[in-house]
């Protein structure tokens, strides 16, 4: 049978198309390479989830080859089976949604036109948006209502315009020690924001509420009320999901995507025919996808008539720090309220979004304050060593471990700023390490410029700031050119010039007619916010497009 | 010389236990049976066969470097000889990743959940006040 649409990944860049097109009555498929979860899958197994990494594949079978540039320029090789280097994120219906915690900040309108408002950058490849902040309010506000986004609007200097008053779901509940932050921030001058989630407090759109469990991040939602992908969008439409189909190969006309292959879950070749295709494997994979589907009318790759394709791979910049509240220095009351298990922080700011520094004009970025990960594992590990640096072990670890994990908690904050795109960033095709389908893997070659690491040592030095006006001990702060991950974009940037950018500004690659990329592909330069709420929001303004073209025709 | 010719009969379990013993010997009161753990980490389907090999090798080496302080393998030295051995080979960049992997993974096996079958007490969650998440899994990942 011939689909309406077929979507390759269920995450947040193609459920919001599955979503909205099979709501509207088209048949569509979407194609899974992971398994599919439901909530009561969703427990609390912190060996299963965080140290054996059950929702990635094992990088013996799947992984990626890395080349690193180093600051003299030198590159070196990394095999990601070999060192243990994983860029892969959630593979399941629903994709890394599931995992994300939801930490959720429009785009501001400047990050639209960062080539416009802050010129250009020497070693960095910045244009402006093919749309505008204004294109895409109305669908960042659709967001907020179907996947579901709560919190309480903030009134500060870099907030942005919006069509709505309000969130459409009430904030979470917090600690006591947000009371401290606030005050800190106000006793510096610094503008506390509240932290909008992607987690519904109470029950609301046919999903429970949060339960407060303590382990949000990193982990599946076994209420739904974390707007994941699979719970927000997926289970509230009709769209046929095929799990544990590896897409291996686009095939082509000379202007038309005419069938995708797949390995299914026995490793057997299938194919799907559709009259429109969506890309949404997450960055890498999707420009990883379209490299190795070179045919005759695409030599260098499908979509790829620009040589763009792969090109301008962005991570978030930024990097972390954390401040640590002893029992020594609380009273029994305030001790109590910074143990309170389950309670969120979500306190941001972004006083420096924009900010000028030795006359020069800076774009600068978020910082989101959360305490440590509850992972009880991982907290005892950290405290390995002494002050000294070195290993300890015995009675001394023993006593060090007590003393931390039950008279001590620690707040840590996240920085984002943009990860500029440049020239040494990029996926490529490594031809002859396969996969375990026997398919290319893909490249990542790493290079970050050297403006990512000022701003954000700038911001990070803000956060020490509070962090040390609240009293907290041993603050730290660590901003590196390590890429997160779970934070990746670019590879396929959309753009109104064919010769220099994979998609047209609807996402329809400038080569086909009929094929989409939705994911974090498309974007140019990535904001300085957390990517997931931009993506959903682009996916359903594509989605429109789909719809009027799928009309059309 | 090769470790693997002068200690092929050394036991890496039997190395191991012993090593846990040392490195975290409160487990026992906690317990925890490390030893289950080691051999469900040595046959883990998601534990890397490079980080089983470490794990393997770092025995070897241990008593590399017992039987050039004392002539004699790991197991068979004094309480105090033995942490010898531990803070000398601290003091190497491999003994120092090879401590801290065994340390990691006597971690794991004290804070597991209780379905891994190693924890059935979960005492250590109660000796650090640890609230474990809901809901608890219902099946091991091995």
């Amino acid at each position: 049978m011939k689909y309406d649409v077929c979507i390759v990944g269920s995450g947040a860049g193609g459920s919001p198309i599955a979503y909205e097109l099979s709501n509207a009555g088209y048949n569509v498929v979407v194609l899974e390479k992971g398994k599919n979860y439901t909530e009561s899958d969703f427990s609390k197994d912190e060996l299963a989830v965080s140290r054996r990494e059950k929702f990635t594949p094992l990088l013996k079978d799947e992984k990626h080859i890395i080349y690193d540039r180093e600051k003299d320029g030198s590159v070196k090789r990394y095999d990601g089976a070999e060192y243990s280097w994983s860029f892969w994120n959630g593979s399941m219906v629903g994709g890394s949604s599931n995992l994300m915690s939801g930490y959720f900040h429009r785009m501001k309108p400047d990050d639209f036109r960062l080539l416009s408002t802050y010129g250009k950058i020497e070693g960095a490849n910045v244009v402006d948006w093919a749309i505008s902040y204004e294109e895409l309010e109305p669908y960042y506000e659709k967001v907020e209502r179907v996947v579901g986004v709560s919190g309480v609007v903030a009134k500060h200097k870099f907030a942005q315009a919006r069509s709505t008053p309000t969130f459409p779901f009430p904030a979470l509940e917090v600690n006591v020690v947000t009371e401290w932050f606030d005050a800190s921030c106000k006793e510096l001058g610094f503008e506390s924001i509240q932290t909008p989630r992607a987690v519904l407090p109470k029950s609301a759109l046919g999903r429970n509420g949060c339960s407060y469990s303590n382990f949000c991040g990193s982990y599946g939602c076994a209420t739904g009320a974390k707007g994941s992908a699979r719970a927000a969008l997926l289970q509230k439409c009709s769209a046929k999901i095929i799990t544990e189909a590896f897409v291996y190969r686009l095939e082509s006309d000379s202007s038309k995507i005419t069938k995708v292959h797949y390995y299914d879950k026995d490793l057997k070749s299938q194919t799907i025919e559709a009259k429109i295709f969506v890309l949404s494997a997450q960055a890498i994979e999707s420009s990883r996808l379209l490299l190795n589907s070179k045919n005759k009318f695409f030599p260098q790759g499908m979509a790829n008539s620009s040589g763009e394709v792969g090109k301008n791979l962005i991570f978030s910049a930024g990097g972390s720090g954390q401040g640590r509240f002893e029992f020594e220095n609380l009273s029994q009351k305030q001790q109590e309220g910074l143990m309170q298990p389950g309670l969120f922080f979500n306190r941001s700011l972004q006083d420096w979004y924009d900010y000028e520094e030795d006359s020069k004009r800076y774009k600068g970025g978020t910082i989101d304050f959360l305490f440590e990960h509850a992972n009880v594992i991982s907290r005892a590990t950290r405290e390995f060593y002494n002050e000294d640096g070195e290993i300890i072990w015995g009675e001394e670890l023993k006593q060090k471990i007590h003393k931390s994990l039950t008279t001590s908690r620690v707040l840590t904050f996240e920085v984002f700023n943009d990860w500029l795109p440049t020239d040494e960033c990029f996926v490529s095709i490594e031809e002859q390490s396969k996969d375990k389908f026997g398919v290319s893997v893909g490249a990542i070659n790493l290079s970050g410029h050297p403006q990512d690491l000022e701003v954000g040592r700038y911001l990070a030095k803000k956060a020490v700031k509070v962090l040390e006006e609240m009293g907290a001990k041993d603050v730290s702060m660590s901003i590196s050119a390590s890429p997160p991950p779970n934070l990746v974009a670019g590879g396929c940037r959309f753009g109104d010039d064919a010769k220099k950018s994979v998609l047209d500004k609807n996402c329809k690659v400038h080569d086909l007619e009929n094929l989409y990329v939705t994911d974090a592909s498309f974007m140019p330069t990535g904001g300085s916010v957390p990517y997931t709420w931009t993506i959903y929001a682009n996916s359903f303004r594509v989605a429109d497009v789909i719809k009027k073209c799928l009309a059309r025709s | 010389m090769s470790g693997q010719v002068v200690f092929g009969a050394v036991s890496t379990r039997e190395t191991l236990n012993v090593v846990q013993a040392d490195l975290f010997p409160f487990a026992e009161e906690l317990h925890v049976n490390l030893s289950a753990y080691f051999t469900i980490i040595l046959q883990h389907s998601r534990v890397s066969d490079s980080d089983k090999k470490f794990l393997r090798n770092g025995v070897q080496w241990l008593n590399e470097e017992a039987s050039a302080m004392y002539e004699k393998l790991y197991t068979k030295l004094t309480l105090n000889e033995r942490q010898s051995v531990l803070k000398n080979i601290a003091q190497e960049s491999w003994g120092e990743s090879w401590i801290e992997t065994v340390l990691t993974y006597t971690m794991e096996a004290i804070l597991s959940d209780k379905i891994y079958g190693v924890n059935q007490q979960e005492q250590a969650h109660k000796w650090l006040a640890f609230d474990m998440g809901l809901p608890r899994p219902t099946k091991a990942l091995l």
